[in-house]
């Protein structure tokens, strides 16, 4: 296939924390909302006067100083964000606002904020943590409007007086569920047997809405879907396989591009700073004020396998399955971050369910925050990939 | 081998390779006597337990029951160089810890549909999670609140060290990566062996110690929901628990728990009860702040193991259900102040004074006499030791979900492990100054993030404020990773080359207890 005109573009600003968006909505005179999970709701930190930058640290190196803070029992992620910060390299930041998703992303916040790695010199500059709720309920509802109003929109206000009313939610909901939209739409093309679009080209896309200010990329996005309505697919086909990508945090852009070198097209994407479920635009019921809209979308859409109640945890698997219809995967790939404490079981788990209960092709593999161009993982998804074409041809189920 | 203190070289009690010790000890003829008279009781509470016929067949039918044959030589090895008052101190919280198990077990059994099947003991059972404060339970006096995972993992990797090292395997066979916490790995493991009894009317699981916890739950619960029928209610405990604007969620959290069990058993939340139990949790409180208090003078007489198991019980196990734990209590109160106006000492040589933080290792609990016999580290106070001190409310019914959910949320461990930054850290050092200490032993469970990921922030301010940081590395469950000698070991080379000290007992620096029980 021809080249997509602006992939090379989104690419670059994925090299750098501080790419050249966020330095032109700070030279704009925006304030900068560093978060680090998906249970900071996106459209909050989006207001009129502000925008977010979901941290990631891109060309990881050495990890020796987070090493020692946090010990190389705790996840790579989190080593390298806390890293990075110690190198100044988010130093563009304006607050940081973290919530007590999964402790070891909690622990390299309060690192971050003892060693005084952005804080220093800035006046204004705060730390929140959110408490966010562990089940999708009435009263976890309530509490994720509490936390949201104490510790994302009471600070905002208080620290740099921007406006937190119904009405500039509702704006940033807008702006947010654009995005979502042309994404979604981008993403569609990956449904198609001959697709317009790969997982890699994918990815790179939905990755930038997330590490740049949302209103500066909506063009690049608009132009790269009409791009797509017109780009003629490769007719021939040059995976061996098709499959969904599940898992925990990936910001690393070799990933996908990895297991597509390997012969897997990545045909949905199941895992954070993915498309699914962070890219669902969201729903403002009739009645409902915006920040209602935005936490009970946050909640019940949430596909993190810290929620506990029954209903989440089955609903983690049927969405796999969900998926791999719609997107017309031949298998699934469970991937987990080493030393991910919620996805090494939600990991164990799924792959049973999947391959058990729903008769799927299951690979499960873990992974460094950085994979490089690992030749255990290429092993891996190619002996994959082999097995499901030989399913194929011995004409089993899938 | 006297009546004294340290007059036994308790090192050579170790057979080399064996499970058990060769003797027992001789602390002269009262204290042996006295030591004596406790074994032949816990024998005697065995003995009754297993002439019940379920009981026997639970022996053949759960791998990990066979673990109980250990009781005596657990109970011997906490009671390692003690004499007077603090051998008498153990006695009375091990044997009525022993009795509190093997009741909970014969329960189990008799519901168990594997064993006994008695449907109305199973109908008025609600299952609890091993790390659940059982708050929820103190309202209903004709329920049963039954732990399976206490007694088949917990108190298994007491007794014996090796316990549970087949349910991790049976977990990582499964897919189950080996970088996460082995206990509730190991938790996992038993229900994917089919290794729990299986009854009760619902079960109540928690988020209370960590993501690894939570996750395994969602195994348990799986099974338990889906294969068992055994409804499940997940009680959701906020992690940023010092916050004032959680409190209302938590208590919203408690009201809909205890619904859950009003409406999956038919029992009705009883007041009356609720406040009698409060008031026993209240006085318990109090006995183990005069406890603490004495251990920040110079003589401390309730420390160490005698601390920390019985507390770890009492407060989250217990919540004032059972009466003849205050009296425990009060029995402790009154053999501790009187050895305190006596100025007994607990170990022959005082010479360092240590606040024990972390996560204990649970296959090594007796370490803490250890530092003692043979260091003269004084383990004062330990961080599962300090919990809640908060007074419940003893007529208030809103207050009352407000003081559950406080105390759910501060569960031992969890109280210290989450909340910020400021519980853990912080508070640790206003200890170290409380309790005049000059050391902290800082057990690294190598899978507890939220222990490791403040590593650094620990060493650096140990240096700034001159304490002894001597780090302690366990696997928790796992003594195959980390074995127990290794664990010694952390403290042997700290005292040698750091500061130049010969052991109080040499016998005791290198043991051969890797086979032991």
């Amino acid at each position: 296939m021809k080249d997509l005109k602006h992939l090379y573009y989104f690419e670059k600003l994925l090299e750098d924390a501080y790419n050249d968006l966020v330095r032109q909505a700070k030279d704009e005179g925006k304030v900068c909302v560093g978060s680090m999970c998906e249970y900071t709701p996106e459209p909050l930190l989006n207001l009129p006067g502000t925008f977010s930058v979901r941290l990631r640290a891109p060309r990881t190196g050495s990890m020796e100083m987070a090493t020692y803070y946090l010990t190389s029992l705790l996840c790579e992620y989190s080593r390298a964000l806390l890293e990075r910060a110690m190198e100044g390299g988010f130093n563009f930041l304006d607050c940081l606002i973290a919530p007590d998703g999964c402790t070891m992303i909690n622990r390299c916040a309060e690192n971050m904020e003892l060693l005084h790695t952005m804080s220093a010199g800035k006046e204004h500059f705060f730390h929140e943590y959110m408490e966010v709720p562990l089940k999708a309920d009435d009263n976890g509802l309530n509490l994720y409007k509490v936390q949201c109003t104490n510790h994302i929109l009471n600070p905002l206000k208080e620290h740099y007086g921007i406006d937190t009313s119904d009405e500039a939610i509702r704006s940033a909901i807008e702006e947010h569920n654009k995005v979502c939209s042309l994404i979604r739409a981008i993403g569609d093309y990956r449904k198609e047997l001959h697709p317009k679009i790969t997982g890699y080209e994918f990815h790179i896309i939905t990755l930038a809405s997330y590490v740049v200010p949302k209103y500066l990329i909506i063009d690049k996005l608009q132009e790269t879907l009409d791009e797509l309505a017109e780009r003629e697919p490769d007719t021939k086909d040059k995976y061996r396989c098709r499959v969904v990508l599940v898992g925990s945090e990936i910001d690393d852009v070799d990933v996908v591009k990895l297991i597509e070198d390997s012969g897997a097209y990545v045909c949905a994407d199941r895992f954070c700073y993915g498309s699914f479920p962070g890219r669902n635009p969201i729903e403002i019921r009739e009645g409902e004020d915006p920040l209602t809209a935005v936490c009970r979308h946050e909640m019940y859409e949430s596909q993190c396998a810290r929620y506990m109640n029954m209903e989440k945890m089955l609903g983690r698997r049927s969405l796999v399955d969900e998926l791999a219809k719609e997107y017309k995967a031949d298998g699934i790939i469970y991937e987990q971050m080493k030393f991910c404490d919620p996805w090494a079981y939600e990991r164990m788990v799924g792959t049973q369910v999947m391959r058990e209960e729903y008769g799927y092709p299951v690979l499960a593999i873990d992974r460094p925050y950085a994979v490089g161009n690992s030749g255990q993982i290429r092993t891996r998804v190619q002996a994959f990939c082999e097995s499901v074409e030989i399913k194929k041809i011995q004409g089993g189920g899938r | 081998m006297s009546k004294e203190l340290g007059s036994e070289r308790l090192g050579d009690l170790y057979k080399p390779g064996g499970k058990v010790r060769r003797r027992r000890e001789w602390r002269g003829l009262r204290d042996t006597l006295y030591d004596y008279s406790r074994w032949l009781h816990i024998m005697g509470i065995l003995a009754k337990f297993i002439i019940v016929p379920r009981n026997l067949k639970a022996m053949f039918r759960y791998r990990w029951m066979a673990n109980y044959l250990a009781v005596p030589m657990m109970i011997d090895r906490h009671t390692a160089g003690l004499r007077g008052p603090q051998l008498r101190i153990c006695h009375t919280e091990y044997d009525l810890i022993t009795y509190d198990v093997a009741q909970l077990l014969s329960n189990l059994f008799k519901g168990d549909r594997h064993l006994g099947n008695d449907k109305k003991l199973s109908d008025k059972t609600v299952l609890l999670d091993e790390n659940e404060m059982t708050v929820f339970m103190m309202g209903f006096p004709n329920l049963k609140g039954l732990s399976r995972e206490t007694p088949s993992v917990y108190v298994s990797v007491l007794l014996n060290q090796h316990a549970v090292e087949h349910y991790l395997d049976v977990a990582q066979e499964y897919g189950l990566t080996p970088d996460v916490c082995p206990m509730p790995a190991a938790e996992a493991g038993v229900s994917m062996d089919d290794d729990f009894p299986v009854l009760g009317a619902c079960a109540v699981q928690c988020n209370t110690t960590c993501d690894g916890s939570l996750m395994g739950n969602g195994v348990i619960s799986k099974r338990l929901e889906l294969e068992d029928g055994v409804p499940c209610f997940q009680l959701a405990a906020p992690m940023r628990h010092e916050a004032d604007d959680v409190q209302e969620y938590a208590a919203q959290e408690m009201k809909n728990c205890i619904k859950f069990i009003e409406e999956k058993t038919g029992h009705k939340w009883d007041w009356d009860h609720y406040f009698k139990c409060a008031k026993q949790v209240n006085e318990s409180t109090r006995h183990r702040q005069e406890w603490l208090d004495m251990s920040k003078t110079d003589y401390p007489q309730v420390i160490g193991a005698n601390l920390a198991l019985y507390t770890e019980t009492n407060y989250m196990a217990i919540c004032g259900r059972v009466p003849a734990f205050l009296d425990a209590d009060r029995k402790i109160t009154k053999l501790a102040e009187e050895a305190y106006r006596k100025k007994t000492k607990v170990c022959k040589e005082y010479r360092h004074r240590a606040i024990i933080w972390g996560v204990q290792s649970q296959y090594y609990t007796e370490f803490l006499p250890w530092l003692q016999n043979c260091w003269g580290i004084l383990p004062l106070t330990d961080m599962l030791s300090m919990v809640s001190t908060r007074v419940l409310s003893e007529d208030d019914k809103e207050m009352a979900y407000y003081d559950m959910a406080w105390l759910n949320s501060h569960m031992i461990m969890r109280n210290r492990t989450h909340g910020g930054y400021k519980v853990l850290l912080d508070d640790l050092w206003e200890f170290c100054e409380e309790f005049h200490a000059d050391m902290v032993i800082l057990w690294e469970h190598m899978s507890c993030k939220a222990l490791t990921g403040m590593h650094g922030q620990f060493e650096e301010k140990a240096r700034e404020k001159g304490i002894h940081l001597i780090w302690v590395s366990h696997d928790l469950m796992d003594p195959r990773v980390i074995p127990r000698q290794d664990v010694r070991d952390d403290v042997n080379r700290y005292m040698r080359t750091v500061l130049r000290e010969e052991p109080v007992d040499p016998s005791l620096e290198v043991l051969d207890d890797v086979h032991s029980w």
